[in-house]
């Protein structure tokens, strides 16, 4: 067996060139694309002191994710340290580029966001194991198979999803679909959402996936913690999949409440980003914060319940 | 008459010559004895012979015994003064001769977070080194790594800021650019804000000069990107504000000094990367209220030779070509003087294969020293001839004295002393030759 062992990376990699070939942009990522003549590999693996199938360069997915989209923006334009989108736009592209120059990106940030400190992060540094409804109830933890990392979601060699999203994530099969985004390919300040982008968050936190109205149903993994969705809405395990208009509620996107408005799918319909940002908020919970989270945004676009505000405009 | 060479059964004494010659008057010996009159000097006893040479040879014992005590206590106080105060060795013993070996790990310093950029004073007895991470601010150290000073752009918070690059000019003052605010902060010496460069042809100075029809004394004036005013002081000393100028259109990202004086950006402005070349004149003014210097660029974005993606760090060498670490590609991207691209290096695998290139620095013998993020090594090629050749790496990845985690800049001191900012350890590495 241990023999055969060193065949694993030739696969992989031959397994990872056709797999990939299609899913080329020009935007200089290393994400995929690659021929055989580039040597897009290099930019992330050592390939002259690899010892084994992970030819990784150091210890830290993390650190190596953010020397290309870190702050300084070395390697990349979305900056998700800062949720910003820092390529001034030039001359000679602009009309082309639809992001913003110092757009926030949709991800949100990891460090900031909105020039504010964030206050809930999902923590990609490899540290977190445990994801709330992860094959039990809402409101409990069970470890994942890895700890959470910028790959856990993301797949560095590039994917067929919507923002290179796995096609596995925590052994669940996740689909989210590529959409149209305009003019210069990808728009990283404006939602162009699939209706299936909430799968993304499915693969982690099953209980959390409620898409029937006043129903234990749901399309989680197992369907084991969601019993109590009928009238307890305590752990906000709000319904996703249907269109916002419920009850006369105004448009999230267009109308807004205060000011303030929420994004939809391109069939208007709401999502977990829809309250949720993936990569991290400096909304605050001052007031109203259930447990566990006394003071932890939840990841939550606005500040305190104000996301239930700008739909339900109680 | 002419001495008598010797032969090989010449009976002389087994001294060394190389580390001790024989005395001078044990030298002549042999010759005021030549073997063929030693048959007409009267005959010493066999005796004497014997105690004569044994005594001859003690004495020589004695003075090879004393030359080497005298070259280990030199050995031992060279040691000794390089344990106390590390340093480089061609400053403690001039060696003539060319020769390539890699330096060696000195010692590094840790109040830095997530450093990136490092720069030297003309003097060379500072160093300037930019944060990614915390406070992100611009830190002054002196060469052992003493905190000296700290400073940012005014009006700035933490998260409204990136200090990535920096660069000192000739009189010493601090160039800085900075990815959020796009713009490149300059700075004096003590790191005193003195004037921002907001565009290939625009100061903030400038600005408010063009608009005021007064020139604003350093420290009175200041623009964040993420306010809507620009703000300063008219000359009776009253806060007075602006509408802010054209956001610009280019993303300053590497900071360089050749030197003729020529300030060196990289620009990495969405589909436009490319390297800006500015006139010594931005170098040689007091101040920047009228910035009008010649500027021409060289490369576009992509991935074709001639093109440059991220292109993060530009250097001259001494041909007078302009090197440029084309960070995403890869590899060395060289153009001639007049921003003709000429070719490729780091290319390919092997040591000289480049990973994730991103800090420049060339020294003296026209070794060019290349961080390689990716590769956690730094990478050294010799650019004094036409065709560049790899020399060689040092480092490995890890966290231990000597390892990089992802290191990012390189600055190199005249007396062979390397600084390398060592990012996701938080620290700055010294090396020395
Ligand atoms: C953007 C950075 C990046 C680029 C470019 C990249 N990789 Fe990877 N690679 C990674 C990361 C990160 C992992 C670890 C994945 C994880 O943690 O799941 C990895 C893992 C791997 C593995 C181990 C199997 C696995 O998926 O965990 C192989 C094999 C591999 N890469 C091959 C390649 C080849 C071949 C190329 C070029 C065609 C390439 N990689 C380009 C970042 C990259
Ligand atoms: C929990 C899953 C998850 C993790 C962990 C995660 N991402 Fe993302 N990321 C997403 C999703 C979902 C999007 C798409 C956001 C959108 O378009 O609405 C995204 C978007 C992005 C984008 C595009 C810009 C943007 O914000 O829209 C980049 C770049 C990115 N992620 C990089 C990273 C890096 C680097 C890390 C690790 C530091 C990371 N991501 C960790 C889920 C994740
Ligand atoms: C060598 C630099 C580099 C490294 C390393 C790198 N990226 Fe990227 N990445 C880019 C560039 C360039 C883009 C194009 C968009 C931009 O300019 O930000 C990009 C785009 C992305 C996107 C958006 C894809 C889309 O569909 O728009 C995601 C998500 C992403 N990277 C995640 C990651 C993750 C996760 C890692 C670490 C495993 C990583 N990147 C490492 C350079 C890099
Ligand atoms: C790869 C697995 C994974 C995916 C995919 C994932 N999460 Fe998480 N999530 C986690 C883990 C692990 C934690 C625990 C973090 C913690 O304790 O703060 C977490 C925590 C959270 C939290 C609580 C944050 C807090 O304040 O502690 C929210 C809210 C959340 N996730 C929402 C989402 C949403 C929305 C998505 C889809 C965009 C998503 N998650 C996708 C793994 C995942
Ligand atoms: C209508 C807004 C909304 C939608 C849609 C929504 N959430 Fe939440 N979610 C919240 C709020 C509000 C909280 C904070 C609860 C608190 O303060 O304790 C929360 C909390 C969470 C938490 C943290 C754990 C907990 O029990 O509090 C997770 C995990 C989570 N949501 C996942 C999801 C996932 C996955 C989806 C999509 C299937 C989703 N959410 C859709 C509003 C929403
Ligand atoms: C994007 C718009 C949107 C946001 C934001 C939103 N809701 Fe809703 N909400 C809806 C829609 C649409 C329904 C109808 C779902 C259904 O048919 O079951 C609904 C249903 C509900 C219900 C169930 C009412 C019933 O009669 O079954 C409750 C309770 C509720 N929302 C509370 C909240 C709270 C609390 C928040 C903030 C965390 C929130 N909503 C945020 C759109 C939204």
């Amino acid at each position: 067996m241990r023999k055969w062992l060193w065949l694993l990376p030739v696969f992989l990699s031959g397994a990872l060139l056709l797999n990939l070939a299609g899913t080329a942009w020009a935007n200089g990522g290393p994400h995929g694309g690659y021929t055989p003549t580039t040597d897009a590999c290099a930019g992330c693996h050592r390939a002259h002191t690899a010892q084994g199938p992970n030819l990784l360069t150091a210890t830290s997915t993390y650190e190596l994710c953010m020397s290309c989209h870190g702050a300084a923006g070395t390697g990349a334009d979305t900056n998700v340290a800062d949720g910003k989108f820092v390529a001034a736009r030039s001359p000679s592209t602009e009309g082309e580029a639809n992001t913003a120059d110092n757009g926030d990106l949709l991800g949100g940030g990891f460090v900031n966001y909105k020039t504010a400190a964030v206050t809930s992060i999902h923590n990609s540094d490899g540290t977190l194991m445990a994801a709330w409804g992860f094959g039990v109830a809402r409101g409990q933890t069970a470890n994942l198979p890895s700890s959470l990392t910028c790959a856990s979601c993301h797949d560095p060699h590039g994917s067929p999803n919507y923002r290179i999203l796995r096609e596995q994530i925590a052994g669940n099969a996740v689909t989210v679909d590529q959409v149209d985004e305009g003019p210069a390919n990808k728009d990283y300040d404006d939602e162009h959402w699939p209706d299936n982008v909430s799968n993304v968050c499915v693969a982690c936190h099953g209980a959390y996936h409620v898409t029937r109205p006043n129903s234990a149903e749901d399309n989680s993994d197992n369907g084991s913690g969601n019993a109590d969705y009928g009238g307890d809405i305590s752990t906000y395990a709000h319904r996703v999949g249907m269109n916002y208009a419920y009850g006369g509620n105004a448009d999230p996107e267009a109308t807004g409440y205060g000011g303030y408005f929420l994004p939809l799918t391109a069939s208007k319909n709401v999502a977990c980003q829809t309250c949720h940002l993936p990569h991290g908020t400096s909304a605050s919970m001052s007031t109203l914060a259930t447990a566990p989270f006394t003071n932890d945004s939840a990841l939550l676009r606005l500040d305190n319940r104000g996301v239930c505000e700008v739909c339900h405009q109680k | 008459m002419t001495p008598t060479p010797w032969t090989d059964d010449t009976p002389h004494p087994l001294v060394p010559e190389e580390t001790t010659p024989p005395p001078v008057a044990d030298a002549a010996e042999p010759e005021g004895l030549p073997p063929a009159e030693a048959g007409l000097a009267p005959l010493p006893s066999q005796a004497e012979v014997k105690s004569e040479d044994e005594a001859r040879q003690r004495r020589r014992l004695w003075a090879v015994l004393l030359a080497l005590l005298l070259a280990l206590c030199g050995v031992g106080f060279l040691f000794s003064r390089y344990v106390r105060r590390p340093e480089p060795l061609p400053e403690m013993l001039p060696v003539p001769v060319e020769v390539n070996y890699p330096p060696h790990f000195l010692f590094a310093f840790y109040d830095v977070n997530g450093p990136l950029g490092i720069a030297l004073s003309p003097s060379e007895d500072r160093l300037y080194v930019t944060e990614g991470e915390g406070d992100r601010l611009v830190k002054i150290f002196d060469t052992e790594g003493n905190l000296l000073r700290a400073f940012a752009p005014p009006r700035t918070t933490a998260a409204e800021r990136a200090p990535v690059y920096v660069a000192v000019d000739a009189r010493g003052r601090v160039y800085v650019t900075d990815r959020l605010q796009h713009a490149i902060f300059v700075y004096d010496a003590e790191g005193n804000y003195l004037d921002t460069i907001l565009g290939p042809d625009l100061t903030l100075s400038e600005y408010i000069a063009k608009h005021t029809g007064f020139k604003p004394r350093p420290g009175t004036f200041a623009y964040d990107w993420f306010e809507e005013e620009v703000h300063y002081q008219d000359p009776q000393g009253r806060r007075r504000t602006l509408p802010r100028p054209d956001r610009p259109t280019w993303a300053p990202l590497g900071v360089a000094f050749d030197a003729q004086g020529r300030l060196l950006v990289t620009d990495v402005a969405l589909g436009a990367h490319r390297v800006l070349v500015f006139s010594p004149q931005v170098a040689a003014q007091d101040d920047w209220s009228d910035f009008q210097p010649e500027v021409w660029s060289f490369g576009e974005f992509g991935e074709a030779e001639d093109q440059l993606q991220f292109p993060n760090m530009v250097v001259v060498d001494a041909l007078g070509r302009f090197v440029v670490s084309d960070g995403n590609n890869g590899r060395l991207s060289v153009w001639d003087a007049q921003g003709v691209w000429q070719m490729l290096v780091g290319t390919g695998g092997g040591g000289g294969g480049l990973n994730l290139p991103r800090g420049l620095a060339l020294d003296a013998r026209q070794r060019l020293h290349v961080v390689d993020a990716v590769g956690q090594v730094v990478r050294v090629y010799d650019f004094s001839e036409a065709q560049p050749e790899f020399l060689f790496a040092f480092g490995t990845a890890g966290t231990l004295s000597g390892q990089f985690h992802y290191p990012n800049d390189i600055a190199i001191a005249s007396d062979g002393r390397l600084y390398i900012t060592d990012r996701a350890n938080d620290r700055v590495q010294v090396w020395s030759y």
